[in-house]
């Protein structure tokens, strides 16, 4: 696992939104072999969402061969509700990037039959052969998408019960009135994120400074769901500065001194593929 | 250049809402349906979006503006028809192409007082019409005859007329065809597929048989406007309270405020409780207030109340024209008193208690002539959400046209200079020709509200009186895809209809 640090959270959704347009131009994606993205709703994200959206208009990404899944939805929340997670995808990116409609993927929490519509989505994500970066975020008791303390580490996308924190803190979202919470939502899995090749997570703000100790300096816990990255092969984490309060400095310092590393390996990968594939220059490093 | 499928997105620009904000958000239409579209749901469920992105580069883009009191502009007058239906017409046309560049996508044409025998024709000529590429003629407003011989402004004194026999005089006037129950009207108006039409009569309520007439054409889904009049505080709210929802051009023909009896400009201050108020039905053509105003003055002349005297001044015939505002010396003797009410009164600060009251809408000339500035804001700050914004554009409303001495009709002549219009060796203002798009500027100058506050004045409100804001004046999904592009001083850029642009501005403004 790598975590990166920014001073605050505009420069993690700078550096996640320019990590993740590197990712697809890199792929190279194509109609017939699309890049695959799994993605989050809620406060974290948005600034990412901000950027990529200004290299979309700037003409410097598109997202025309992007298939996107989301995380997760409501159970019961008509989707044109202004808090419904269908709503915060096309307000706050959908509507601003060139994605085709046909590309874009989320739960229906209005489905007839629930499990089915869980089944048919994890099954459609293998259609695809998998999803090759999930960005995601966490909640104030290290949730990653809807899987609460607790949640089995290895599970799938299906109906979950919102833990009363979660309902408490979506209240605001709901007049403060957390009757009109809803109770229930469609998410994918732990095991879901974890089987996609790459995780991006965000974790910005001082109150979520402890969930990501947590996650990171403390053993795998379903009670913290996010520390199930540790068993992931390519996890990234980006924080802000406010984030890491609940870190020991060893560990701030230990992954501080990872990035400059990782910093020079991938510019001497980028030099090595600029330069034409010449035996007598594969050596070349300097 | 049409979009491949049929959708437009613009960008970048400030949609002005409902409540008078301006947000930063795409607006998505359907250009062959001629609609706006709901995103999200185009997005979700058609599983479509835009194949054309307009980038508007931070300019507004906003409804297309209504003027529901116009009486005609290029020349063509809407209160003349000399029995050509073919040339009425052709003048429909041409006011409706042209109007577009001063951003008014619907309009409703205004009659000012004509000789009885010519209304059934000209309202019926007045139904509802569309056409590709130009404003939409929403249907008609007849300003008179029914109004205050007082009051009567630029109309002929000897075309005014009492309603004695209510409703029945009315269709006898206005044909009664033309006075039908809104759907029957909407129906027989052929080639008006979509069903949008408006009726609006301006009449002073003090005039014999009018409200009961209005109460009900009220009823029938024709919009009562109060003007040209001298209905005290008392015949005015009963106006309200028996349908009344609109004010023809505020403070011009009618009396002014005074605090004592307000009249109608006072029914912005009307208080939520007059719901509690026992019916009442003032017989007089002058209300009580005004029934003793004579013995404030002089105890032996108690009969002499100032309504009368206003008739009795300006009762001897129609050849001197009138001035519009004539001074009140009088002092009414007492305020009246509400009905005292036993019930708790209401303990949140900053709401008002919401009744069945409601204060009606009102039209105002932001020409800076027709109203002060001053007097503009105080009716604003009164009243913010009943606030319309009209031209009252006489025939020569025109942005391309030169100040000079211009015919009008029956011999008389207008003088423009600028927005100032008025009947030729008189001070008696008739009409204007200013254009919406500039009172909506005056008018952000004049309170000091923002553009999107402006806006609302010309858009939402006038729709919302009239009970279309499902299809005009507002950004719904739905509505029309009648549209102008504002920059940010309020310069219509471009104007849309149906979906189509049908004007852009030529050159850039310097």
């Amino acid at each position: 696992m790598r975590l990166i640090i920014r001073d605050d959270a505009a420069a993690v959704g700078e550096y996640i939104g320019n990590y993740i347009a590197k990712r697809i131009v890199d792929f190279n994606p194509t109609a017939e072999r699309p890049f695959v993205l799994g993605l989050p709703t809620g406060s974290s994200p948005i600034l990412t969402y901000k950027h990529l959206i200004k290299l979309v208009k700037a003409g410097k990404l598109s997202f025309k061969h992007v298939v996107t899944f989301n995380m997760d939805e409501y159970v019961k929340l008509p989707e044109d509700h202004p808090e419904s997670y269908h709503t915060f995808m096309f307000r706050e990116f959908f509507s601003h990037i060139d994605v085709s409609p046909s590309q874009v993927n989320i739960l229906n929490g209005n489905a007839k039959d629930l499990i089915g519509e869980c089944n048919a989505y994890e099954a459609k994500i293998k259609s695809y052969g998998g999803i090759e970066l999930f960005l995601g975020g966490i909640g104030e008791d290290g949730h990653i998408a809807f899987n609460e303390p607790g949640s089995s580490l290895q599970s799938r996308t299906r109906i979950k019960t919102l833990a009363y924190d979660t309902i408490l803190a979506n209240a605001r979202f709901f007049g403060n009135d957390i009757s009109k919470v809803p109770r229930m939502a469609l998410t994918v899995g732990v095991q879901t994120v974890l089987d996609s090749r790459e995780v991006v997570v965000v974790v910005t703000g001082q109150r979520k400074a402890l969930a990501l100790s947590q996650a990171i300096e403390n053993g795998v816990n379903h009670l913290w769901t996010l520390s199930a990255l540790q068993t992931h092969p390519w996890a990234l984490i980006v924080a802000d500065e406010d984030a890491t309060a609940e870190l020991k400095v060893k560990t701030v310092k230990y992954f501080k001194s990872i990035e400059r590393v990782q910093e020079e390996v991938e510019e001497m990968h980028a030099r090595l593929k600029d330069t034409p594939a010449e035996p007598d220059q594969v050596g070349s490093m300097e | 250049m049409e979009s491949e499928n049929g959708l437009i997105c613009f960008t970048n620009c400030l949609l002005p809402l409902e409540d008078g904000s301006l947000v930063e958000q795409d607006l998505w239409i359907d250009e062959r349906r001629g609609v706006i579209l709901d995103a999200q749901r185009t997005f979700f469920l058609r599983r479509d979006r835009p194949a054309r992105v307009i980038d508007l580069g931070g300019n507004i883009l906003s409804p297309g503006y209504l003027d529901i009191q116009i009486n005609g502009a290029y020349g063509f007058d809407f209160s003349v028809f000399d029995g050509d239906h073919e040339a009425y017409r052709n003048g429909l046309r041409t006011v409706a192409e042209k109007i577009v560049e001063t951003g008014v996508t619907s309009l409703v044409p205004t009659i000012i007082t004509q000789e009885k025998s010519l209304y059934p024709a000209l309202l019926h000529l007045l139904r509802p019409y569309s056409s590709p590429n130009s404003a939409t003629m929403l249907g008609w407003h007849a300003e008179g005859p029914f109004i205050q011989m007082a009051k009567r402004g630029a109309h002929a004194s000897e075309f005014l007329l009492k309603a004695d026999e209510g409703l029945a005089t009315f269709e006898k006037i206005y044909g009664a065809e033309n006075l039908v129950h809104q759907e029957d009207w909407l129906m027989a108006c052929e080639g008006q597929h979509d069903s949008l039409g408006v009726r609006i009569i301006t009449a002073a309520p003090e005039i014999a048989g009018v409200r009961p007439a209005m109460e009900e054409a009220t009823k029938r889904g024709v919009v009562f406007s109060i003007g040209h009049s001298i209905a005290s505080t008392d015949i005015a709210t009963a106006a309200v309270m028996g349908g009344a929802r609109l004010i023809t051009h505020l403070f011009n023909a009618m009396p002014q405020l005074h605090h004592r009896d307000p009249c109608i400009i006072g029914l912005l201050g009307a208080s939520p409780h007059l719901s509690f108020l026992p019916p009442t039905s003032p017989t007089s053509p002058v209300g009580p207030t005004f029934q003793s105003t004579g013995a404030a003055l002089s105890r032996s002349d108690s009969s002499t109340s100032l309504a009368k005297r206003a008739l009795q001044a300006h009762g001897d015939g129609g050849a001197k024209a009138t001035s519009e505002a004539f001074d009140e010396l009088v002092t009414p003797p007492q305020t009246p008193i509400l009905a005292p009410i036993d019930t708790d009164l209401h303990l949140k600060k900053g709401e008002t208690t919401r009744l069945s009251f409601e204060r009606p809408f009102y039209e105002l000339i932001v020409d800076g002539i027709h109203s002060h500035p001053n007097s503009v804001r105080l009716a604003y700050s009164a009243y913010p959400e009943g606030c319309i914004l009209i031209t009252d554009a006489m025939k020569i409303l025109d942005p391309h046209l030169k100040d000079g001495v211009h015919e009008w009709r029956d011999g008389k002549r207008f003088v423009k200079e600028g927005d100032k219009l008025y009947l030729e060796g008189t001070d008696t203002l008739a009409g204007s020709a200013v254009t919406l798009d500039k009172c909506v500027r005056n008018f952000s100058r004049f309170t000091g509200c923002s553009l999107g506050e402006a806006i609302k004045c010309a858009t939402y409100n006038p729709a919302k009186c009239l009970g279309i804001e499902h299809r005009k004046g507002t950004l719904r999904p739905g509505a029309d895809a009648d549209l102008i592009v504002l920059d940010r001083k309020g310069y219509v850029q471009s104007t849309w209809v149906g979906g189509k642009k049908v004007w852009k501005r030529q050159a850039l403004r310097i």
